[in-house]
């Protein structure tokens, strides 16, 4: 199952990921009118700030098995078989606020659906645009690669040939610099490099 | 691969674009994806980067931050940005129309060898106009004191701007009303600006009244300014034929080129291509002769006055120099893109650079001045010839043949093609043989399809007997397409086509450049003092279909506020805002007698067009 990626390094709290999310959740999915619609669509994705302002995304890590599914009462989080998705049905959503106190993220929020009724409301990892062969709306706006669609045993694969690449430099520069604490070298590039990409 | 026939209609793009690729050149369409998706915060307008307590943005959705750092919510910032925008077109074209008083002044004065006086007729009556006395005085003297009295419109002597006065009566006094009667040209810029800073205007009705005034600056101040000038020093254009798109370049002959705005530049280059000795030059490096052609506007001003060829509009720049045939483009001011010398670095072009006011990576720069600009003409042509001997021919290609067009419809020309007064056009409308008439006028843009905006409506409005006035990159488009000769009257209908035939001219009309704009506002004046009514009431409209940059916006604001309803192909940026949302779109109705809309989809915009032209014939009592 691909899964949104989250690289909080590479953030740099532009919003946009939360404002493509709020048009791909509304009705016409444009943003010109999306800001007009009865039900004024609301983000599921947030950006949390640490005491230094360094920006997380945060949203849904679609768990398995998943807290907030198990203490879903009335049964409205559910999984949707096929992807692995973690979805709510809003009609049969009760506001007890029970998904809320299990998730362990925060990334669930309580917004109108229709006129007058609330629901749970959180990352539906894209579900109609999916099916429509897009990626996420998110990672399709983040310009710095801070949200990467994919699947993390193969993201992982990615950062091992990376982390290879890292090592292989700092051997060459040790061998090159002929350093009385090689190890510490090695340590100091791979920190450089990591800065510069 | 990309599939180009989705970024332009025309053919001669199309084939271009595939060469790009395969020389490995980026244009504006590439980059344009590379931006995609843009913005969102940015397009509705609600990010302000004013001051630094921001920037700040406005959640549109409302979960987020509702106000700026300083307190201004959605309508105060969609509010300031807009008039910052409204500032910049009319800072562009009223700076344009300041070097044209600059050249006049000093073609009074003796200090600009190779500039004359082509229209003293015109130079006469514009004096006049602007209580210049010219009995018993030479040409000189009288251009010197004309020059002087439009210095004074640009600064703060004044109560209002002299071209104003050529509004009708009803709306001049509509102006007063609402107290924006522009006082002074680089006045109403600089107010803008102060307006805008932070803590100083903060009613979003105010700052668009202060920028509708600041719009006036520019169409019945600068941009006018920049008209009549330019038709006194260089000559008031009539109607003739030329020709369009890439094929005017001559795989035998050295091609120099004009891309920008101002004739000032390009009307020396046009003295210099002609010269003998610079011709002789060109053939003894074996070249048949030397080939002028033009892109963008001042491409248009050398068409409207001598028929000097164009090779394209704003998208097309870029893959004019992948033809690999072009030895140099010289340029003046706005529009011109910074990559083009990026693009210049794969083929053996040469770029120059020409105003102080704009210079460019990779252009090498030699600056024009009235005292020096005829040396430096020359000195920049003998280069290019020299130029020719670098050029690979097996990297030329020129894709397609030209299309013949015609040019040179000024306010002047039209009335004289009319016989001498604008009746014969009040009685065609009135009797509805012409319906109404369309300004298309604006830029290019790689949002819209290239070109299909511009020459779908035109041919939807001519079908239905609707006059076109066209300016700018749209010329290029209905020239490209074959609307601009008198032969498309085929294509208008039949009350159109038959006062087409009638005067031998084509169902849509080339009126100049995007200063030019003015040539159209002059028209609707007259349109609306023959009939005796305000212009809002005339079956008028103006189109923006492939709009682009802040001066399309300001001519669009000074279109309204002088009563013309208006239809822009690219969404401006004010959606965050509801409150002016409305506004734009209906509420200046009540205020202006005019108001925006939006509509991409050039078909669905003829519609709006043709059903606003039936009310307006329906309000003054006119067959529909």
């Amino acid at each position: 199952m691909k899964v949104v990626v989250v690289k909080p390094e590479r953030c740099v709290g532009c919003l946009q990921c939360r404002f493509a999310c709020s048009v791909a959740h509304s009705v016409s999915e444009s943003q010109f009118t999306a800001p007009y619609e009865t039900i004024v669509s609301k983000p599921r994705i947030h950006i949390g700030l640490t005491n230094g302002k360094e920006p997380f995304p945060n949203k849904c890590r679609h768990c398995n098995p998943a807290p907030c599914e198990m203490a879903c009462i009335t049964r409205a989080i559910f999984r949707d078989e096929a992807t692995g998705i973690v979805l709510i049905n809003p009609e049969r959503c009760i506001n007890c606020g029970m998904c809320a106190m299990a998730c362990p993220f925060g990334v669930i929020r309580y917004h109108f659906f229709v006129d007058r009724r609330t629901s749970a409301h959180k990352c539906d990892q894209c579900f109609r645009r999916q099916k429509e062969g897009k990626i996420p709306a998110c990672v399709e706006v983040c310009k710095v690669g801070a949200l990467v669609f994919e699947e993390y045993n193969k993201d992982m694969d990615k950062a091992t040939d990376q982390m290879a690449s890292l090592v292989y430099l700092g051997i060459r520069e040790k061998e090159h610099e002929k350093s009385p604490y090689p190890t510490l070298l090695v340590h100091k590039n791979i920190l450089q490099e990591i800065k510069r990409r | 691969m990309s599939d180009y026939k989705e970024y332009s209609i025309c053919k001669d793009a199309q084939l271009t674009l595939k060469k790009a690729q395969e020389d490995g050149v980026e244009t504006a369409w590439d980059r344009l994806k590379k931006q995609e998706p843009q913005c969102g915060y940015c397009e509705l307008g609600v990010s302000c980067r004013i001051c630094v307590m921001g920037p700040c943005r406005i959640d549109p959705f409302g979960e987020g931050p509702q106000r700026g750092v300083c307190g201004a919510d959605a309508d105060i910032i969609v509010a300031r940005n807009l008039a910052r925008m409204i500032a910049s077109g009319a800072a562009s074209h009223s700076d344009h129309g300041r070097d044209l008083v600059e050249v006049l002044y000093k073609v009074g004065s003796g200090k600009a060898p190779g500039y004359t006086i082509k229209d003293p007729e015109k130079l006469k009556r514009i004096a006049a106009e602007y209580g210049v006395a010219t009995a018993n005085l030479s040409n000189e003297e009288i251009a010197k004191r004309l020059a002087e009295a439009i210095m004074e419109d640009y600064g703060m002597k004044k109560e209002r701007i002299t071209f104003i006065n050529r509004a009708p009566k009803q709306r001049i006094e509509l102006w007063e009303k609402l107290r924006v009667i522009p006082r002074g040209i680089d006045r109403e810029t600089s107010e803008i600006m102060h307006r805008t800073h932070m803590g100083v205007d903060n009613d979003y009705v105010s700052l668009l009244l202060s920028a509708v005034r600041n719009s006036l600056s520019d169409g019945y101040g600068g941009s006018m300014v920049g008209t009549e000038l330019s038709d006194i020093i260089f000559g008031t254009p009539k109607p003739g034929m030329s020709e369009v798109n890439l094929g005017v370049l001559k795989e035998d002959q050295v091609n120099i080129m004009v891309h920008g705005h101002s004739p000032i530049v390009s009307e020396m280059i046009g003295m210099a291509v002609t010269d003998k000795e610079m011709v002789g030059l060109a053939r003894s490096k074996g070249a048949a002769g030397i080939n002028l052609a033009g892109l963008c506007c001042t491409g248009n001003e050398l068409m409207m006055r001598w028929k000097i060829p164009m090779a394209g509009n704003h998208l097309m720049t870029e893959l004019t120099i992948v033809t690999g045939a072009v030895e140099s483009i010289i340029v003046d001011y706005q529009c011109i893109m910074p990559s083009l010398g990026q693009v210049a670095q794969c083929y053996h072009t040469k770029l120059y650079s020409t105003s102080d006011k704009a210079k460019f990576p990779f252009m090498e720069h030699v600056e024009f001045t009235p005292e020096n600009a005829k040396a430096q003409a020359y000195r920049i042509v003998k280069e290019s010839i020299e130029n020719f001997t670098r050029r690979n021919k097996a990297k030329v290609y020129i894709p397609d043949a030209p299309v013949k067009t015609m040019s040179g419809f000024s306010v002047e020309a039209i009335v004289a093609a009319l016989g001498g007064s604008l009746t014969p056009l009040v009685d065609a409308i009135k009797a509805g043989k012409i319906k109404g008439a369309v300004g298309v006028v604006g830029c290019n843009n790689p949002k819209i399809k290239h070109d299909y905006g511009h020459v779908e409506l035109i041919k939807r409005l001519i079908a239905n007997d609707i006059l076109v006035l066209t300016t700018g990159c749209a010329n290029v488009a209905a020239g490209k397409a074959g609307l601009q000769v008198p032969e498309a009257k085929e294509l208008a209908g039949p009350g159109l086509k038959e006062i087409c035939g009638l005067l031998g001219i084509p169902p849509s009309l080339h009126v100049g450049s995007c200063v030019d704009n003015s040539r159209i506002v002059v028209i609707a004046c007259a349109l609306a003092n023959a009939i005796g009514v305000d212009i809002d009431k005339l079956p008028l409209a103006a189109a923006a279909p492939e709009w682009y940059s802040e001066k399309a916006a300001t001519i669009a604001f000074y279109a309204v506020s002088s009563g013309i309803f208006t239809v822009l192909g690219v969404m401006p940026p004010i959606l965050g805002s509801k409150k002016i949302t409305e506004l734009a779109t209906s509420g200046l109705n009540n205020v202006l007698g005019a108001c925006f809309a939006v509509e991409p989809d050039p078909i669905k915009a003829a519609d709006l067009i043709k059903n606003h032209i039936i009310d307006k014939r329906k309000g003054l009592g006119l067959p529909v």
